[in-house]
């Protein structure tokens, strides 16, 4: 089961590689002038790139992925068993076991709104 | 034949991983290691005949949890903050604890394992939807408890985005 | 991967065959990307290269190997050449999960010498029960590359780039994967080729016990869920990185975003992924919400009858059946390759804060709202499709 994705990625990795190094090697050799090694400024002489300050969105954006991202993957099997309870006549526990773990779902999500953790100014 | 073949290549690059994990100075590069380590475990979860398991941990740790250590980590000086992550008494006193207390289980549970070669268990591939019937019905309860725990998320992340001071004082 | 050396042959080509035909569209799509923005903003595009143009292709791919190498100092070396092959690879493996045809019977046959077969071959390089979980998984792996991008090329603008695009791309992660579970509570099944299967013939479905049946609509997954299409296709462009959703490349104020320090090959490996995420979008779409590689109707079925009579051996009848039907999956996957190229074309950009309003507080809500009413509805009207 694992082994033709092992395969597949190992090719692809390969393919990859092989035309990174093939495209060095055919590449032109040219002088390295310090302007070339510059970061890219749009031609204008580089300020200093060292201490850039990020919003601290991007991290709250990941972590509370990370809590979405957990409650969807349980949805998964259930959307998949639904209906198989539905015909069994447990429909009715089934809705109401994901309305209460969606309920939740949303409470976090308002909290959020309202505390502007998810507006980006 | 094949399969114990895979195991050891799979065994052998998550563990290859996880030294990686350990060795390299830079903690992006341990991030980026560890990801490798969670991928062979998944695919060790997809050898068991447990591909929902293996899709799951690459989606929620390779692919969520990992993405945040390494966002995390990308935006720190890596350069100058070496000596935070490594050096210091303490920090290796807690680094030699932790080796031994982990090599300690580890090793307990090797000489706990029984060794016989016979399968005392007759696997079966588990289906998405019998793994449903349990999860839903059974233990339905620890499934809502579980949404309640990931309700600790949000809360903590508002507490973290209302400290004042630091480099992100608005 | 198979039980003997003729299997195992057929299976490592046939992956490579579909590796290279995902390759292959790349240049194509780039053509059409070309001289169908030239077309709908009234220029010439590209011209002068072989007829229409066409040979431009050729050209870039020799241009881009004779590019001098260059590596950002300061960078680190190691993940600036990484990055752009972890870009190819986790959109090569998702496509090759999706099928792209029927399976090929073959009968047994002679040949060395010796008895092989009988064989069923799936037109996919791999075939899990958990087809669709398992896309998204390694489709979630993607951001690795534009993040290893940013930062290993040392340079504010990639930084800032990969940072925005790998938030945007776990944003629209979520709305993605709940737009799809609304399908999945009617399909009973995560694996592609079930779903085909339940696709086929006109639209009918259970109702508060009575049967409907519409004959002139096909049993397309588009007709039961046109939310979770429009959410999951709004999604896909966001995945994607591409207008109105890419701001990790908005020129205006990054440059290029996450590939600014990268030249010839390197940015072409790049691109490559790119549209090897919209390919594996659109096949995506295609399988969910329009048939797969069935036509509507019984029309397929009397295609394939028709393809397997003209030939005289019933294992090339098989093949060549498979391959007709191949064709109208692709046509269907540029179809909506084609719809990207439009969008692009068509619509302004998004500003950040919208863009991720969009994502976190109407697209997640939404489709929130999507799965709820459709449980309900399974539950009070008893069981659809």
């Amino acid at each position: 089961m694992i082994l033709p994705i092992l395969v597949l990625a190992l090719m692809v990795g390969t393919f990859g590689t092989l035309l990174v190094y093939v495209a060095s090697l055919l590449g032109p050799k040219k002088k390295k002038t310090a302007a070339k090694y510059m970061p890219y400024e749009c031609g204008l002489p580089g300020q200093e790139t060292k201490k850039t300050n990020v919003s601290i969105r991007f991290y709250l954006t990941a972590i509370l992925f990370i809590m979405f991202d957990i409650e969807i993957l349980f949805l998964y099997p259930w959307a998949v068993a639904y209906r198989d309870f539905v015909d069994a006549g447990q429909g009715a526990f089934m809705f109401w076991e994901l309305f209460v773990f969606i309920g939740l779902f949303v409470f976090g999500l308002l909290w959020e709104i309202k505390a502007k953790a998810l507006d980006w100014e | 034949m094949a399969e114990i073949v895979l195991f050891y290549f799979l065994a052998a690059a998550t563990v290859a991983a996880a030294v990686g994990v350990v060795m390299h100075e830079n903690p992006l590069l341990c991030a980026l290691h560890l990801v490798l380590s969670m991928l062979g475990v998944a695919g060790l979860f997809f050898l068991l005949q447990a591909p929902f398991v293996g899709a799951v941990q690459i989606m929620v740790y390779a692919g969520a949890v990992m993405v945040l250590f390494v966002l995390v980590l990308m935006l720190i000086d890596t350069n100058k903050d070496d000596e935070k992550f490594s050096g210091g008494n303490i920090s290796a006193l807690t680094k030699g604890l932790s080796v031994g207390v982990l090599s300690g289980l580890l090793t307990s549970i090797i000489l706990r394992t029984p060794q016989s070669l016979q399968r005392s268990v007759t696997y079966e591939a588990y289906e998405v939807i019998d793994i449903a019937k349990l999860l839903f019905t059974k233990y339905v309860l620890a499934f809502e408890l579980l949404g309640v725990l990931l309700l600790v998320i949000p809360v903590g992340v508002v507490a973290l985005s209302r400290i004042r001071g630091g480099t992100h004082d608005r | 991967m198979g039980s003997d050396v003729f299997e195992i042959t057929v299976n490592v080509i046939k992956m490579l065959a579909i590796f290279l035909l995902m390759v292959q569209l790349v240049p194509i799509l780039v053509w059409v990307e070309r001289r169908g923005s030239a077309f709908i903003q009234n220029r010439f595009g590209p011209n002068r290269v072989g007829p229409l143009g066409l040979t431009q292709l050729l050209a870039d791919a020799v241009k881009f190997l004779f590019k001098e190498e260059f590596v950002p100092p300061k960078s680190h070396a190691l993940l600036y050449y990484a990055a752009p092959v972890l870009a190819l690879v986790p959109g090569a493996i998702a496509f090759g999960g999706i099928p792209l045809s029927m399976p090929i019977d073959i009968q047994p046959f002679q040949m060395f010498g010796s008895e092989w077969g009988p064989y069923t071959f799936k037109f996919q390089s791999y075939d899990l029960d958990i087809g669709i979980l398992f896309i998204l998984a390694i489709s979630s792996l993607g951001a690795y590359a534009l993040l290893l991008a940013g930062w290993g090329s040392n340079n504010k603008y990639s930084l800032f780039g990969a940072l925005r695009a790998s938030a945007q791309m776990i944003s629209y992660e979520l709305a993605m994967g709940l737009s799809l579970v609304g399908m999945l509570m009617l399909y009973q099944t995560l694996n592609f080729s079930n779903m085909i299967e339940l696709q086929k013939g006109p639209l009918h479905f259970m109702f508060f016990g009575k049967e409907i049946l519409i004959p002139f609509l096909p049993n397309w997954g588009i007709f039961y869920q046109p939310l979770g299409f429009l959410l999951f296709a709004t999604a896909a462009f966001a995945e994607t990185n591409r207008l109105p959703f890419d701001l990790p490349e908005a020129e205006g104020e990054l440059v290029a975003g996450y590939h600014t320090e990268y030249g010839g090959l390197k940015m072409l490996l790049f691109y490559i992924g790119e549209y090897g995420h919209m390919m594996v979008a659109s096949a995506v779409m295609v399988t969910f919400y329009f048939g797969g590689y069935e036509l509507p109707f019984s029309l397929s079925d009397s295609l394939t009858s028709a393809v397997r009579g003209a030939f005289s051996s019933v294992n090339l009848g098989n093949v060549m059946a498979a391959l007709v039907m191949h064709v109208v999956m692709l046509l269907k996957i540029l179809f909506f390759l084609w719809v990207f190229i439009w969008v692009r074309w068509t619509l302004p950009r998004f500003r950040y804060d919208q863009l991720m309003d969009l994502g976190w507080k109407t697209m997640l809500p939404w489709s929130l709202a999507n799965v709820l009413a459709t449980a309900y509805l399974i539950l009070m009207a008893g069981s659809a499709v």
